[in-house]
């Protein structure tokens, strides 16, 4: 239960990190062994979906759920190439202009672009989209915070809006370029944020509250279930607790511009099944077509002749890495020695080989494999406890009153090397780390203690660092990193995210820098010299990145993993002969 | 017999405080902050984008705000008079999730937990009556013996276990196809196929439910039966009956069998409340929107609104039951009367 909840919320943010890429194929159709012909349109995608949508409402939602049927309904101004992960326009016409002080972004529509009711897409919707973002009323307030540099944006034609953020900073042309833009004559039919400026509405301006009110709640209330936009795929319907259907809309805009590829399958149709267990007999049964699978259904329950007669699976790397991370202010875990120390004494291979059952690999550091700005050149500290053992010594550990534990004078006092690992309850992986860990320290002379915490209490035992050890993930980007929030010093205080108290001014004159450099060419030397500084330092013990399984059934074509972390349905399809669904005309 | 009911009535109203007080008060100390969820966790995005601290202190803003829109920042005596108060007016909130009134979601989602219960309590009945008849005119037979054991068994098997078996064995995995294996309807399903086929269709979707909801019933109200059956087998009018002649048919399906239906009319205030908690199981491990699955979803997301009301809809059922299966007694065996006790 509180396993679902963290993957949840965790998922929750990884979407919010990937606004800008919700759209996503690439331009060039990979070619696969089997496909027969090119590829034809039809059939249904039958997935599923572990439980409801809370809405459907794209500036208000705030799930994991409902973002993946989102991205199929709405569109952005940019998103990202999944092979490349490079920006690139879908209903802007161009990547926008930045002015030489990179606070302006001006972007030109795409002429031609529709929302499915066939109204054209023009400015005023991107405007009325960072509006609704922008009302303070409006239920957003997780996804305003990104927005927050956004001061203003203006129209200076129907098809030209620039905004205009408070200060330079890279990220924001792939934040602008990952609003999603909803029809203004549909969301605000009553004109309520007519005439009012984003400006004002950041300001939360007096005179123009109480028709922000007006709109918000309306806004709030009424689409939580009824959403228009203008993605491939047009919402059908949602019978709660059972399904929510997306029907291919044959009008898409896209398919007059060969370079938006549109999608194949006729319907989306996301299954709601609560319980796992079921869902992968489903599958098997054929009510399915596509399951995330748990480790342990991927390790014994799909495989086999009869399984592979009708279905494969599919493995990428889920963005995001499980951590323990040392309290640098802490007696014990001040000296980077002690921490790397505790690196090599930790077998992260082992646990990726018996506790993830291969299903994921070790990290060395906080930047997503696939990112143009990981080092490859760094060598994980191998599981090595003599070298760990001499490290100690040198640090001035040792085993002096023969009680089998190390220990060191600190401050005048003996004291033993012994501290206590929390982390949150419920999560099996975590504690299973835990426990290995304990294990190989207890072998070398290390005690150590673990207590495991409801999520709540954890988090906010993390946040004012009442801790020795955690352990923890965090959900990664595919977009350009940005580690300012969690490695910066600045970020100690104030329950910030940098919560093991990690200090290197040079690592913060990077940091800081970093955040202002266009050049992503500069931007990646500066980010290898972050990445070995954090290898010398270890601040955390970096452990693993997961791994995700997909089962899909074989009638599909074109089906591959992106190091985007998943698969894009809207790029499957199914040759003529082998599809199974039909969608019935309604009577006229 | 009015003034009875009138006073049971109101005796019903205190303990109906107390339930929704203590229910208030656990799901609001237990562990787990809604607004900390919808913030996801409050840790941040990793490093996709960065926050400075000046977004940081946002979030934490934007998580009171959220706080004092819900009035969570209020004292929790305070908010449990509001929503009292509410309730008066039979205003259940919003739910955190998607600001729908907790009603629109709960009417929703009422006709199938209403008919899941209602297939359950008919099959309850339905077997066990039969059952315990069979028991109690063939006393200490093998098949008596036999059939006792078998309810015994069947009550003992947790639900949630039978569940997992019967989906896995019988769902189409890598065993027999013979039901699916959760659900309401078909994946092809449609609104304009013919009638009986919906019919079917649904059926066929609701048969595991509502079996594995009933047979743990099967025990308690068969025994029930026999042993009802059994004493009123000894009384003496029986004994006339049998000395007049009367097939053992007549004396037992129409002389003995009516009185010793009465306990069973009683046991429906038992066997109600046990059903409503058993949906929150079924609905939830056959993926089948009710009620019971809407409070399952609701305690995971900490919505303290729609907790509230399925607990409070609960309650008042399970009341409710109470009272009408007093009142029926009173209604199939004149000899029990509470209105004039004082009299007698």
């Amino acid at each position: 239960m509180k396993s679902l909840r963290i993957t949840v919320s965790l998922l929750a943010f990884a979407c919010l990190a990937l606004a800008g890429c919700s759209k996503s194929e690439p331009t060039a159709p990979a070619v696969t062994g089997a496909a027969s012909g090119p590829p034809v349109t039809g059939d249904w995608l039958v997935r599923h979906m572990l439980s409801d949508p809370e809405q459907l409402n794209p500036i208000t939602s705030n799930d994991a759920g409902a973002s993946s049927v989102l991205s199929y309904l709405f569109e952005t101004l940019l998103d990202r190439n999944p092979v490349t992960l490079e920006l690139r326009p879908l209903l802007a016409a161009a990547l926008p202009e930045i002015s030489a002080d990179h606070t302006t972004y001006t972007f030109r529509l795409r002429e031609g672009a529709r929302f499915s009711d066939g109204k054209p897409v023009t400015a005023e919707d991107v405007l009325f989209s960072i509006k609704a973002i922008k009302c303070q009323q409006v239920n957003a307030p997780f996804v305003r915070v990104y927005y927050q540099s956004i001061t203003d944006a203006v129209l200076l034609d129907d098809q030209t809006i620039r905004f205009t953020a408070s200060e330079p900073y890279f990220k924001n042309e792939d934040m602008l370029g990952g609003i999603s833009i909803l029809p203004r004559h549909y969301y605000d039919p009553e004109g309520h944020l007519n005439g009012v400026s984003v400006r004002q509405l950041a300001d939360d301006d007096p005179a123009v509250r109480e028709r922000a009110a007006a709109f918000a709640e309306t806004f709030n209330r009424d689409f939580f279930r009824n959403p228009v936009g203008s993605g491939p795929y047009v919402f059908n319907e949602w019978k709660t607790g059972e399904k929510v259907v997306l029907d291919r809309n044959p009008d898409y805009w896209g398919y007059a511009f060969p370079e938006i590829e549109s999608p194949y399958v006729d319907r989306m149709l996301f299954r709601i099944i609560n319980n796992p267990d079921s869902a992968l007999v489903t599958l098997k049964g054929g009510d399915l077509d596509m399951l995330g699978l748990d480790p342990l259904q991927h390790l014994r329950q799909t495989s086999g002749a009869r399984f592979e007669e009708n279905f494969a699976k599919i493995r990428y790397y889920s963005p995001g890495y499980t951590y323990l991370g040392w309290n640098n202010d802490h007696p014990i875990f001040g000296d980077p020695r002690v921490r790397r120390a505790m690196t090599m004494l930790t077998d992260r291979a082992g646990m990726v080989k018996s506790i993830l059952h291969d299903l994921g690999t070790v990290i060395n550091g906080p930047i997503y494999k696939f990112r143009p700005e990981y080092d490859d050149t760094i060598q994980p500290y191998p599981f090595d406890p003599d070298g760990a053992a001499k490290l100690l010594a040198e640090a001035g550990w040792k085993d002096t009153d023969g009680d089998g534990l190390l220990d060191k004078e600190i401050d005048g006092r003996r004291t033993p090397l012994s501290f206590e690992i929390k982390t949150n309850s419920g999560n099996d992986v975590r504690k299973r780390v835990a426990l290995a860990v304990q294990d190989s320290m207890q072998r070398h002379g290390i005690e150590v203690k673990i207590r495991e915490v409801d999520w709540t209490i954890f988090l906010d035992e993390v946040k004012n660092r009442r801790f020795d050890a955690i352990i923890l993930g965090w959900a990664m980007g595919v977009t350009e990193p940005d580690g300012y929030q969690i490695w910066h010093s600045s970020q100690i205080e104030n329950r910030g995210s940098n919560h093991i108290a990690f200090r290197n001014s040079r690592v913060d004159a990077i940091l800081e820098a970093y955040r202002g450099e266009f050049d992503p060419q500069k931007r990646t030397a500066m980010y290898r010299e972050f990445q070995r500084i954090l290898h010398e330092e270890q601040p955390y013990t970096f452990l693993f990145m997961g791994e995700s399984v997909v089962a899909y059934h074989k009638r599909f074509e074109n089906v591959e993993a992106l190091p985007i972390g998943g698969v894009v349905p809207t790029r499957w399809w199914v040759p003529k002969e082998r599809q199974r669904y039909v969608t019935e005309t309604p009577a006229p | 017999m009015a003034r009875y009911i009138l006073i049971r009535f109101l005796w019903m109203i205190p303990t109906f405080l107390g339930i929704t007080l203590i229910s208030f008060l656990i799901i609001h100390m237990a562990p787990g902050d809604p607004a900390e969820l919808m913030a996801g966790g409050g840790l941040g995005a990793g490093s996709g984008v960065g926050l400075s601290t000046e977004n940081r202190a946002a979030v934490d803003q934007a998580v009171v705000q959220w706080r004092e829109q819900f009035g969570l920042d209020r004292p929790l005596h305070e908010q449990y008079f509001v929503w009292l108060g509410h309730l008066f007016t039979l205003e259940f909130g919003e739910s955190f999730k998607d600001h729908q009134p907790v009603w629109n979601k709960m009417a929703e989602r009422l006709p199938i937990t209403i008919l899941l219960n209602v297939l359950s309590i008919l099959l309850i009945y339905l077997v066990a009556i039969p059952l315990g008849i069979y028991s109690a005119t063939h006393p200490y037979t093998a098949m008596d013996r036999l059939t006792t054991v078998g309810a015994f068994i069947l009550f003992s098997l947790p639900t949630f276990w039978v569940a997992i078996l019967a989906i896995v064995f019988l769902g189409g995995g890598d065993f027999l196809a013979v039901f699916p294996p959760g659900g309401l309807h078909a994946t092809a399903y449609s609104e304009s196929w013919p009638w009986l086929r919906r019919a079917a269709d649904l059926g066929l979707h609701l048969f595991l439910p509502v079996l594995i909801m009933s047979y743990g019933g099967f025990a308690e109200l068969s025994r029930f039966m026999r042993g009802s059956l059994l004493e009123v087998l000894t009384q003496n009018y029986i004994l006339t009956a049998r000395a007049k002649g009367l097939t053992e048919r007549v004396v037992i399906y129409k002389h003995a069998l009516r009185n010793s239906l009465v306990p069973m009319v009683t046991i429906l205030a038992g066997i109600l409340p046990a059903l409503i908690g058993g949906s929150v199981i079924i609905e939830t491990i056959f993926s089948i929107p009710g009620i019971g699955q809407l409070g399952f979803q609701a305690v995971l997301a900490r919505d303290y609104p729609v907790i509230m009301a399925v607990f409070t809809m609960g309650a008042f059922v399970t009341l409710v039951s109470i009272l009408l299966s007093d009142f029926l007694l009173t209604l199939v065996d004149p000899r029990i009367s509470f209105g004039r006790r004082s009299a007698s």
